[in-house]
């Protein structure tokens, strides 16, 4: 039986290809041109026959917006503190799951419970456990003497964004504690006897034997976390809606609010545009790792 | 036998076609409401039945829109007319009149309403203040609500205060009243707090008018207001984030002895605090003038609908007689026809009384695209840094004077 070879400058390939890429096209890139196109544009909702090209003037409105650069440092922090605590918490939980005890079973179900709970629900649920007059967490603080007086976490600016950043912490660990015990359990047994034999102590091993390991995974996992913390909105928008002020007020929050409060989406559109600009590094970085595994 | 055939095929078209002309018969005309309830369990299934009943060629589609702090039922509006695919007729505010308007999304009623027997039910003060700026009629009033003082008539009666009736006597209960766990005025200063800011700066001498909002006077009114709570602490430390929920509860919990709000929650504050709940209009300031939020509740019919003629019918209905009346049973509210109201027995009389006499002092927000953009982002943002000492008071007038006048 011959095998068939295609000849070089087939379109064989690109005909087999051709629905999924009319799907991802139809999908993905007309939105994203859709969305430029718009950021062009003096776009008001409400104003459907009155919609003037505009070129870069929004872009150029928006960089003298002091509320953009504002929530832009917001993001930052919003990011880097969110992805930096959930994934210590994450990689904690992992190493306490590859551990035997008798419970595990019942441990590694449980803890995927906050991944699993819409963010409306979590935002909901964390706003009234951090409320200032019914809320659980002012009821325990006092009486365990940590707090003299009730505080209000979402109505101040100190406390507010570490508030959400909690609740959002609590629902993404279970993510990087799943996906780095699927790593912790592809170390082979052996490299860890090898070190043993060798003289190694747990610490040792740690560092050696299981970080090297997890590395792939921990990169992969870090830059995910990334993309998807830093275009969440829904956790904020329910527990703070951006406020206290303008405390808890993000780039993708903005982006929403000016679109769907203020109707204006061709500012909305350059707003996201902005975003998406800047989470392009981490997006190409997750792109190339993900070609380099493939 | 080519007849045989010819006589099956004919019955065998017939009965084929028969289920798709019974339904086209029976469907007649088909009218989309959207409407909104606050009670997710009521259902205007019964108002739908009688209409149906008494017009047999028109059927009601009526279709639950979610509210999102009314965000996501005006958007899905505004976006259902861009994409010509508006309802027949719809539930509407005074704030979207003039949004909607601008995009010719409505239908004028005029000849409807002036041939109406149920319009001479409904009292002019209601009709006027439902005009459209270019003075015809594009909506029909169906429920209202008037904004008043909610006060533990309890705590009053203990610390031997007066209700308040205007703002030295409010400001004397409020700092009476607070003290350990407990705080005169639940100041709502999240989504929908804007009521309470305007019950004092606009009833302390402010306005909408071009250069009303910075008026030595509206400044002066706005400064005491903003004092209530960074001067004087007479609002909870979480008011700057409180919503509808939160302070209502608050109120619940005896946390609060005053707060804002409607008929809307009196049964829910009934049944938490019995007869220690009663309701007075909003204190008036300076001068004896006053201003409380009218809560308006219309419904219009869109331009883009075929059967303009058969949306008003059902629209009509809504708004005349017994049906207004059961409507408001479902929203929560109150009926706008006068026979309705003299029938009414859905809230305790005290909040009826309150209600009514807050009318003299019942207003609208501007008619202005942008009164909406404000009451949603503009004022929440500024008026919490207000409060929480992050911008001045006068500065914050000076934010809204620029985003209603540029």
């Amino acid at each position: 039986m011959s095998q068939a070879r295609l000849r070089p400058g087939s379109a064989t390939p690109w005909l087999l290809l051709a629905p999924a890429l009319a799907a991802v096209s139809f999908i993905v890139l007309l939105p994203v041109a859709q969305t430029v196109w718009l950021s062009l544009h003096r776009a008001i909702l409400t104003r459907p026959r009155d919609r003037p090209f505009i070129g870069l003037d929004n872009y150029a409105a928006l960089l003298a917006d002091p509320l953009f650069w504002e929530s832009l440092r917001h993001s930052l922090v919003w990011v880097v503190a969110t992805v930096a605590l959930q994934f210590a918490l994450g990689f904690t939980a992992a190493l306490l799951l590859n551990r035997s005890f008798w419970w595990r079973s019942a441990a590694r179900a449980l803890i995927v419970v906050p991944w699993a709970l819409p963010s409306v629900i979590i935002g909901l649920t964390w706003s009234w456990m951090l409320d200032f007059n019914l809320g659980v967490a002012n009821e325990l603080l006092l009486r365990s003497g940590i707090l003299s007086e009730s505080v209000a976490w979402l109505a101040r600016p100190d406390t507010a964004m570490p508030a959400v950043i909690l609740a959002l912490v609590w629902q993404g660990f279970p993510f990087f504690a799943v996906t780095l015990l699927a790593g912790l359990q592809a170390i082979p047994a052996e490299q860890y006897e090898a070190a043993t034999v060798d003289g190694a102590g747990s610490w040792r091993c740690f560092i050696h034997v299981t970080l090297p390991g997890l590395a792939g995974v921990i990169a992969t996992t870090l830059l995910l976390r990334m993309i998807w913390v830093a275009n969440s909105l829904d956790v904020i928008l329910v527990m703070t809606g951006g406020g206290p002020g303008t405390a808890t007020h993000t780039l993708p929050l903005y982006a929403f609010l000016k679109a769907w409060s203020g109707l204006d989406f061709g500012y909305g559109s350059a707003l996201a545009v902005v975003l998406t600009l800047l989470l392009l590094g981490v997006v190409i970085a997750y792109a190339l790792r993900a070609g380099e595994r493939a | 036998m080519p007849r045989d055939i010819s006589r099956r095929a004919v019955i065998a078209g017939a009965l084929a076609a028969a289920p798709l002309a019974a339904p086209r018969a029976q469907r007649g005309t088909m009218i989309r409401w959207w409407y909104h309830f606050d009670n997710p369990t009521a259902t205007p299934d019964a108002l739908v039945q009688r209409f149906e009943q008494a017009n047999p060629g028109i059927r009601i589609q009526a279709e639950r829109i979610p509210w999102g702090g009314g965000a996501d039922y005006d958007n899905r509006l505004y976006a259902s007319v861009v994409a010509n695919n508006a309802p027949d007729a719809a539930m509407v505010k005074l704030q979207n009149l003039t949004r909607l308007l601008d995009m010719d999304a409505l239908a004028p009623l005029d000849r409807w309403v002036d041939a109406w027997p149920g319009r001479t039910d409904i009292a002019d003060a209601m009709w006027a203040l439902h005009r459209s700026p270019d003075g015809k009629r594009h909506y029909v009033p169906v429920q209202y609500v008037v904004l008043y003082l909610y006060c533990r008539q309890d705590w009053f009666t203990q610390a031997n205060l007066p209700l308040p009736t205007n703002f030295d006597q409010f400001l004397a209960a409020a700092k009476a009243l607070t003290g350990g766990e407990r705080w005169g005025f639940g100041m709502r200063g999240g989504a929908g707090g804007h009521d309470h800011w305007a019950s004092f700066a606009l009833g302390g001498g402010a306005s909408f008018e071009k250069g009303g909002l910075v008026t030595p006077q509206a400044l002066a009114a706005n400064r005491w207001f903003v004092g209530l709570g960074r001067e004087h602490r007479v609002f909870p430390p979480s008011a700057p984030a409180d919503g509808f929920r939160q302070v209502i509860d608050n109120m619940k919990a005896g946390r609060t002895a005053m707060t804002i709000h409607h008929v809307g929650s009196a049964t829910e504050l009934v049944g938490a605090l019995g007869d220690a709940i009663i309701a007075v209009p909003v204190p008036r300031g300076p001068g004896g003038r006053g201003w409380t939020a009218f809560g308006d509740g219309s419904n219009a019919v869109f331009a883009q609908g075929r059967n303009q003629e058969a949306a008003w019918r059902w629209i009509s209905f809504l708004s005349a007689g017994e049906a207004n009346v059961v409507f408001n049973q479902l929203s929560g509210q109150l009926p706008v026809t006068a026979s309705g109201q003299r029938a009414w027995t859905g809230h305790p009389e005290r909040f009826i009384r309150a209600s009514s006499e807050s009318v003299p002092l019942m207003a609208t927000y501007p008619q202005s695209p942008k009164t909406t953009d404000w009451t949603r982002t503009v004022w929440p943002q500024t008026t919490q840094r207000a409060l929480l000492g992050q911008t001045e008071p006068d500065e914050m007038m000076r934010v809204f004077e620029r985003h209603f006048h540029g």
